[in-house]
């Protein structure tokens, strides 16, 4: 299962009591769109190959009281409209969500116009926006459950992969939060936090070896968890882990959260690196060249005395 | 609605208003505000935007898309009582909530503005909106012939045509300068009446200073039940002998007593 389809397929239970519900696509499908289109096709818009003009409508959709989802491949959706999604969503504090598939590197082979490794320091620079990544299908349903029920300014960043599920799985309380902590922290180990598909890198390094290593799933990124800091700051220090460039990533959220409430841990950051990714091979085959490897990770570890 | 004398001395007041205020702001934009000063007369005080007596407020919306020349629906929503007099007389003296680009704090202002190319997509939204739950609203958008440089403007066109969206009405304030110079001689956009036609769009051409052009061209544009786009237009900073036609009006300049007395009499 997709965590797109999982999405929608919550959108579309909503729309048969909330018909003020619009649903935008900028040309891009899932199994699950195709089934909303069918049952609700007055609550779904074709806005074209146009995310500008897509966020723009949104803006006048949500300006009228109605909760609106846009929807589109996360290079585009993130960069191309950028601008819109400030002026409207952002500075009008509209209930606009948006739904960005395929974030770092989930288009492997297209190359860099189709990989979204800034998304996430972009859309952390937008006043008033909540980020969610989640790393697996349950997580994204909460989330969806969530934004039908009170809707908000949101970027949510989704896998084009399946990824398999988180366990034991994330909860109501721990959406809540913003975070959940896979083990125990503590100072003699490591926190290693990290959201969507490299959480399942770092909780397998959590997994092998649970007496070093705790693992964190960041699943809302922004506003920053405010309990997060002080239950992990008996750790020795933080790797953040992000398919993302190396500025504005995780490491920097993290940075700023932990040292809001006066808090400055030893943190390292791995990210891919400042450039442009042109190789083929596949996703696994790229982060494991660009330094996104289990192996990488646990070798930056080692960094933290 | 008023007789179009009256129409005109009411545009005439409020650019007067506007240029007190701007005097004493000494930022602004005066020239895109006189440009679209008798466009906005006509919408509103033409009977063209439905206005709710009883609940003070105005049912049809109005965004304008050239943010930077909003303050031209300020005195005229001060006169319809939705703007508290308060905030128009503190504007420039003390806390209000004026500022010289809109938002929709601002009583009356339907869409915070500013970045160009925005408008007719938050329009063709509130218009989708209201088809669907069959309101009967309109909506009108203002925007500048340079928004017509934006890609976002033509994306919205094209939905606005493809949702046939016929309760949408778009204005464009065609007074041929941009920052730069003429638009003909920065980077011309000309045909566009051709541009839009080939859309499919109902197009229709106006003198944007005649109030009895203006009224006669929204009155087709209300009865004809289309989408419509109208081509006005009009003269950067009309009347002022200083401002016309200048550029650097887009902008607030510094003025001599001279020009300030002669702008009054002019404006009076």
């Amino acid at each position: 299962m997709l965590q797109r389809d999982i999405f929608i397929s919550e959108i579309t239970n909503s729309l048969e009591k909330d018909k003020s519900i619009f649903f935008l696509s900028a040309d891009f499908g899932a199994q699950a769109l195709d089934t909303l289109r069918k049952r609700f096709p007055d609550n779904f818009l074709h806005c074209g190959i146009s995310e500008q003009a897509m966020l723009d409508v949104a803006a006048g959709l949500a300006l009228e009281g109605n909760k609106v989802f846009v929807y589109a491949m996360a290079p585009f959706l993130a960069l191309r409209s950028i601008e819109q999604t400030k002026c409207g969503a952002g500075l009008m504090n509209l209930p606009i969500c948006l739904l960005s598939v395929g974030v770092g590197l989930g288009y492997a082979d297209a190359g860099p116009t189709h990989y979204t490794t800034e998304d996430f320091a972009c859309f952390r620079s937008i006043v008033g926006s909540s980020i969610y990544t989640p790393a697996d299908c349950l997580s994204t349903k909460l989330i969806a459950k969530q934004l039908l029920k009170k809707p908000k300014f949101a970027y949510v960043r989704l896998d084009r992969d399946a990824l398999p599920n988180i366990s034991p799985e994330i909860t109501d309380s721990d959406l809540s939060k913003g975070f959940k902590i896979f083990g125990q922290a503590s100072n003699d180990k490591i926190a290693l936090i990290s959201h969507g598909k490299m959480l399942h890198k770092c909780l397998g390094i959590h997994k092998d070896n649970p007496k070093n290593y705790v693992c964190v799933d960041i699943l809302r990124s922004k506003p920053f968890p405010q309990d997060l800091p002080k239950e992990i700051n008996p750790c020795k220090g933080i790797v953040a882990v992000d398919e993302q460039s190396p500025s504005g990533n995780l490491s920097s959220c993290i940075f700023e959260g932990f040292s809001e409430q006066n808090l400055f841990p030893k943190i390292i950051s791995k990210s891919l690196p400042e450039s442009y990714v042109f190789e083929n091979g596949g996703r696994e085959y790229l982060l494991n060249k660009y330094g996104l490897s289990s192996e990488d990770i646990v070798k930056a570890c080692k960094k933290i005395v | 609605m008023k007789k179009i004398n009256d129409l005109e001395n009411l545009a005439k007041r409020y650019r007067r208003d506007l240029f007190e205020k701007l005097l004493i702001l000494k930022q602004g934009h005066p020239g895109s505000i006189f440009s679209m000063m008798d466009i906005v007369v006509a919408l509103y005080h033409g009977g063209f935007v439905s206005y709710d007596k009883q609940k003070k407020i105005f049912s049809d919306k109005v965004l304008i898309s050239k943010g930077h020349a909003t303050a031209a629906l300020y005195p005229i929503l001060r006169d319809f009582g939705i703007l508290p007099k308060k905030e128009w007389d503190n504007w420039g003296l003390k806390n209000s909530l004026l500022r010289v680009f809109g938002n929709t704090s601002i009583p009356g202002i339907d869409v915070t503005s500013g970045s160009l190319g925005h408008c007719i997509g938050v329009g063709a939204g509130m218009a989708l909106s209201f088809k669907k739950f069959n309101k009967n609203n309109k909506v009108f958008v203002i925007i500048s012939e340079g928004e017509l440089y934006e890609g976002s403007t033509w994306e919205a066109l094209l939905l606005a045509k493809h949702y046939q969206l016929d309760n949408l009405k778009i204005i464009i304030d065609i007074n041929s300068l941009i920052i730069l110079g003429s638009t003909k001689e920065c980077l011309n956009l000309d045909p566009i009446k051709e541009k839009i036609l080939g859309l499919g769009i109902e197009t229709l051409e106006t003198d944007g200073h005649n109030l009895s052009d203006l009224i006669s061209t929204f009155d087709k544009c209300e009865k004809n039940g289309k989408l419509s786009c109208v081509l006005a237009k009009t003269i950067k900073g009309k009347g002022s002998s200083i401002m016309e036609n200048k550029k650097n009006w887009h902008y607030w300049n510094s003025m001599s007593d001279e020009e300030i007395q002669k702008t009054r009499k002019e404006l009076a």
